[in-house]
């Protein structure tokens, strides 16, 4: 598998902006990790949902690009199940969702970064 | 509240394991964060499919399907997460990962296969056991890749185990003498059980090792004997020339093993780990 170029995103990673962003301007701030799994195969009229492994390494890389900030929900939601974590989309995040969106017209691998000289 | 049925719980319970496993070793928050959040997301994924009137089979499923389809993502996720702490991974760690790994692609090819045709019909019993054999096999493999200290003894041992999973794996899916279930296959067991012995005997020493592998090819030899003194090799459920080319090629095989096995006892080691 080629390795990806430093600052580019993954289609997985994209798509995951793109819903957080869709979610953000439909009023719902933050997503958790099922709920997004559950939305995007909604979106692809899929089967079945993205597995663990991929979607929460995506998420982690999401967050360490600065693009997705996450924290734990209030103890007080949790109602006897296990706490969930949620993330919401950054400024920079936003302008990467929009830039990918804007792209699909012209595909080529979003950037966020500039590649180190 | 209403009790988990068995299948999904089970399942659920694996994927919580399997994190577990793969979180050994990391920095404490990670590691937790990592178990935390799938928790939380099988927790999130069970109550929805209920709510939406999935059977619990089906929900069975969709987690196992989650699991094994991120393997690979885990892996790799470990690897930056140990590169970034500055920790090793460790041997046996990198080793039961990819003997599991490599077990987990080849069950999916009868997983998937099931789900696109009636014509491929696994059990659960079905994937159990082939899964356990694989893990046993590659585990017997990464054993003799670390401990051997000669390429001949790896590669006899290469062939012994690969002979023997073949051997197994032929006498669960349909066996080798007569029709599938016929007794006479239980034979085989004897010949596991002599080369068993004999690599125990010899703890595993070449010259002894030589020994208990062409043990195994007489054992080998004289079941496919029995079987045609008996007259169970019989046209067309299995015929003489079936039933002799078969066991030929375990002899065939055990001998190889046993001659490779001889030439490491014959040689001083190329290395010590």
């Amino acid at each position: 598998m080629p390795r990806r170029k430093p600052g580019t995103l993954v289609p997985l990673e994209t798509e995951i902006l793109e819903v957080a962003l869709s979610l953000l301007r439909s009023g719902v701030a933050t997503f958790h990790g099922f709920g997004l799994a559950s939305t995007m195969r909604d979106r692809r009229g899929a089967r079945s949902l993205t597995a663990h492994g991929t979607l929460y390494k995506a998420l982690s890389r999401l967050e360490e690009l600065g693009l997705l900030a996450s924290r734990w929900e209030d103890a007080a939601a949790v109602d006897g199940r296990p706490r969930r974590r949620l993330y919401e989309l950054t400024a920079q995040g936003a302008r990467a969702a929009e830039q990918a969106t804007a792209d699909r017209v012209v595909p080529r691998s979003p950037r966020i970064a500039a590649e180190p000289a | 509240m209403t009790p988990e049925p068995a299948a999904r719980l089970r399942t659920a319970r694996l994927v919580v394991r399997w994190v577990r496993f793969y979180t050994r070793g990391l920095p404490a928050a990670i590691a937790d964060r990592r178990v935390e959040e799938i928790e939380a997301d099988l927790q999130d994924q069970i109550a929805d499919e209920r709510a939406n009137g999935t059977s619990d089979a089906r929900i069975a499923l969709g987690i196992g399907s989650r699991l094994v389809r991120g393997l690979a993502a885990d892996a790799a996720w470990r690897r930056r997460h140990i590169a970034a702490s500055g920790r090793m991974s460790t041997p046996v760690f990198r080793s039961v990962a990819r003997v599991s790994l490599v077990a987990a692609f080849i069950l999916l090819l009868p997983f998937v296969a099931m789900q696109v045709t009636d014509q491929v019909v696994w059990s659960r019993f079905d994937f159990l056991v082939a899964g356990a054999l694989l893990l046993g096999t590659g585990l017997l493999l990464e054993l003799a890749a670390r401990k051997a200290r000669h390429h001949s003894y790896r590669a006899a041992a290469v062939v012994a185990i690969g002979a023997v999973f073949l051997l197994v794996w032929l006498n669960l899916a349909v066996g080798i003498i007569g029709e599938p279930g016929e007794p006479a296959n239980a034979l085989y067991v004897g010949v596991l059980a002599v080369g068993l012995g004999g690599a125990v005997t010899a703890r595993f020493r070449p010259a002894g090792m030589a020994r208990a592998a062409l043990a195994t090819a007489l054992a080998q030899a004289l079941v496919a004997v029995v079987a045609l003194l008996t007259g169970k090799a019989q046209a067309p459920v299995s015929s003489v020339s079936e039933v002799v080319g078969l066991n030929g090629l375990f002899v065939a095989l055990f001998i190889v093993s046993a001659a490779l096995f001889w030439h490491a006892a014959s040689r001083p080691p190329a290395r010590a780990r």
